[in-house]
């Protein structure tokens, strides 16, 4: 192999390398080097070395561990339940009906919609003194909701929202998933005597493994780094009810200026998100 | 039955069940086995009834948000609420038909805000094929010392989403003196990991001989990889292009940070203004910007939904 030959993969590589060098790991290593830094007392913005300072004044701080429990409470109920319902879908859509193919399109429409735009078009329709699903309500004698204005309820209607969003499109990875099963496979279980349900316990849910593997952790990733819905919907609110991690750390860097404590924040959760994936993972993994 | 017959039968099963049997629901998803006409267990059709009561209840679910904002958007800004509360079935329809939300926006820049998306959107979604096909290309088709340890760099940009680095790419972009630019928008999304991703498991399944007898002829790799390997993965190329476009198109927190100007502003970053504006209650200008941008991804991915869950299923994540 010649010198210009050797070369050749690398040059392949160059460009795709060197943009996510500039993009992806010096800004995670700025956001390191950041967290044990502090400008937070300086006029001029001039950083100084503080160790770990920033993490220690979060953890003294109760509004950044009201934001972790937030953000455990919501992570705890969001993701089960997406792909719950994602699986649940992708079962009911990749059945042959007559017309399904319609059905398919309509429940898959979400996901081409943006998280800012489906947040706002739910925020109008959920308001307490004009929203379309209080009128709806009231039409079947159900008493007027605040959803996102009351305290209680701010956190399950956000939930609602983004997997208003989120199922369809973890949908789509199932449904492929189960389209990948040989046919012959499924055949084989009925002619076994198996009836429906047992065919889906013991023979597509095992061949779904690594498709629902998957969607559970991008699922779990996408969910721990929501920032849109707060921003929009709530600021957090009401009573920091929905103060989501990732918002919580916007805050902290471009509302109140202190950058060092913002990255901490956002470090703090990417080390518990990459807890929560591996445990998803060794929990989960396909054992062969 | 033998294995070419039943794929085929896989494939066209739904045509099937339409065009031979207009008098049977049932769900035949889990059987290729035909019964006789008739025979349908009266378990069988209440299932498929309660299959569709279930698909109508959730196609509701997806459709009246999206129906809602589009009536309202051709309705005047005064009547807009008037049948939601207490509701009335006419607030599914305009109360008063007019264009004047889209005249609106208009004649507040939004052909513009539209055409600086088109353009951040189409010039992205080119660099990115163009990246990824090429980085994809040489994880799939050659060995060489480091691959390893790059291609756990790729995994790991997939594995840290893009919002836990914002806050340090946009001193980036300050820093760069990049604020307020086309390329603030564009160039950090160029380089994009599923796109390498989805690339290099699809050039790794073509055939090595269509390689070799190419590069016999004396074709040089990139003519390889432009000649012979790109126009195998179609589905690759639309999907990559599908995920980029709507990324940028659908991006809001990145280019609100980076490029607040009005030259450069996007749909989303419109939209979200008027959105968090409710107090002015220009209902009929947000509820016409909230369509357009609703509308432009819809019409884009129906028509390449099919590409969609191929590459999904082409790319090792299935069973």
């Amino acid at each position: 192999m010649t010198k210009v030959e050797r070369s050749v993969p690398y040059l392949f590589l160059l460009p795709a390398m060197i943009l996510l060098l500039f993009w992806r790991y010096i800004p995670i290593a700025m956001g390191l080097r950041e967290s044990l830094y502090s400008n937070a007392l300086s006029l001029t913005g001039a950083k100084t070395f503080v160790g770990l300072d920033n993490f220690r004044y979060l953890f003294d701080d109760p509004v950044f561990w009201s934001s972790v429990r937030v953000t455990a409470i919501f992570g705890i109920i969001v993701n089960p339940l997406q792909v719950a319902l994602a699986l649940a879908l992708g079962v009911l859509v990749n059945q042959s009906l007559r017309g399904i193919g319609i059905f398919r399109t309509i429940l898959l429409l979400p996901v081409a919609i943006s998280i800012n735009v489906a947040a706002l078009a739910w925020g109008l329709a959920l308001d307490t003194n004009y929203g379309l699903v209080n009128g709806l309500l009231e039409a079947v004698g159900v008493a007027r909701q605040d959803f996102l204005r009351d305290p209680d309820q701010a956190l399950p209607t956000m939930i609602g929202i983004v997997s208003w969003i989120g199922v369809p499109f973890w949908t789509l990875f199932i449904l492929a998933g189960l389209q990948g099963i040989p046919h012959e496979v499924l055949e084989a279980a009925r002619v076994d005597g198996a009836n429906r349900l047992q065919t889906f316990l013991h023979v597509t849910l095992p061949l779904l493994r690594r498709v629902l593997l998957f969607v559970l952790v991008a699922d779990t990733i996408a969910n721990f780094t929501l920032f849109v819905p707060p921003y929009l919907l709530t600021r957090g609110g009401p009573g920091n009810s929905t103060n989501l991690m990732m918002y919580d750390a916007w805050k902290r860097g471009f509302v109140y200026g202190d950058l060092g404590s913002s990255a901490a924040m956002v470090l703090i959760l990417l080390l518990v998100m990459a807890v929560v994936v591996i445990i998803q993972f060794l929990a989960l993994r396909p054992q062969h | 039955m033998s294995t070419n017959q039943s794929r085929h039968q896989l494939q066209t099963r739904e045509t099937t069940v339409i065009t031979a049997d207009n008098t049977d629901t049932r769900p035949v998803a889990l059987s290729t086995t035909r019964h006789q006409p008739g025979a349908t267990r009266p378990g069988e059709r209440m299932l498929a009834t309660l299959l569709y009561v279930l698909l109508i209840v959730m196609a509701l679910i997806v459709l009246a948000p999206l129906e809602w904002i589009m009536a309202s958007s051709f309705t005047t800004r005064e009547t807009v609420w008037a049948n939601v509360l207490p509701f009335s079935w006419r607030a599914l329809l305009p109360e008063e038909f007019t264009l004047a939300g889209y005249r609106g926006i208009f004649a507040e820049g939004f052909g513009r805000v539209i055409l600086n998306t088109m353009f951040v959107g189409l010039t992205t979604t080119v660099l990115s094929v163009i990246v990824g096909s090429t980085a994809g290309f040489a994880f799939a088709r050659f060995d060489f010392p480091g691959k390893t340890v790059l291609w756990v760099l790729i995994l790991l940009s997939l594995m840290v989403p893009y919002e836990a680095t914002v806050i340090p790419a946009y001193t980036l972009v300050n820093n760069l003196g990049w604020t307020n630019s086309w390329q603030a928008l564009i160039v950090p999304a160029v380089a994009n990991g599923t796109v390498i991703f989805l690339f290099r498991q699809f050039f790794a399944e073509i055939p090595q001989d269509l390689i070799d007898a190419a590069r016999l002829d004396g074709a040089a790799w990139s003519r390889v990889l432009v000649g012979i390997v790109l126009p195998l993965t179609k589905p690759v190329v639309v999907t990559s292009a599908i995920i980029v476009f709507l990324a940028q198109w659908n991006s809001f927190f990145w280019p609100m940070l980076v490029a607040p100007a009005e030259e450069y502003r996007v749909v989303q970053v419109a939209v979200s203004i008027l959105g968090v504006q409710q107090e002015l209650r220009y209902w009929d200008l947000l509820f016409a910007s909230a369509t357009i941008a609703a509308v432009v991804p819809l019409a884009l991915v129906l028509p390449l939904q099919k590409y969609y869950v191929s590459s999904i299923t082409g790319s090792g994540l299935k069973g």
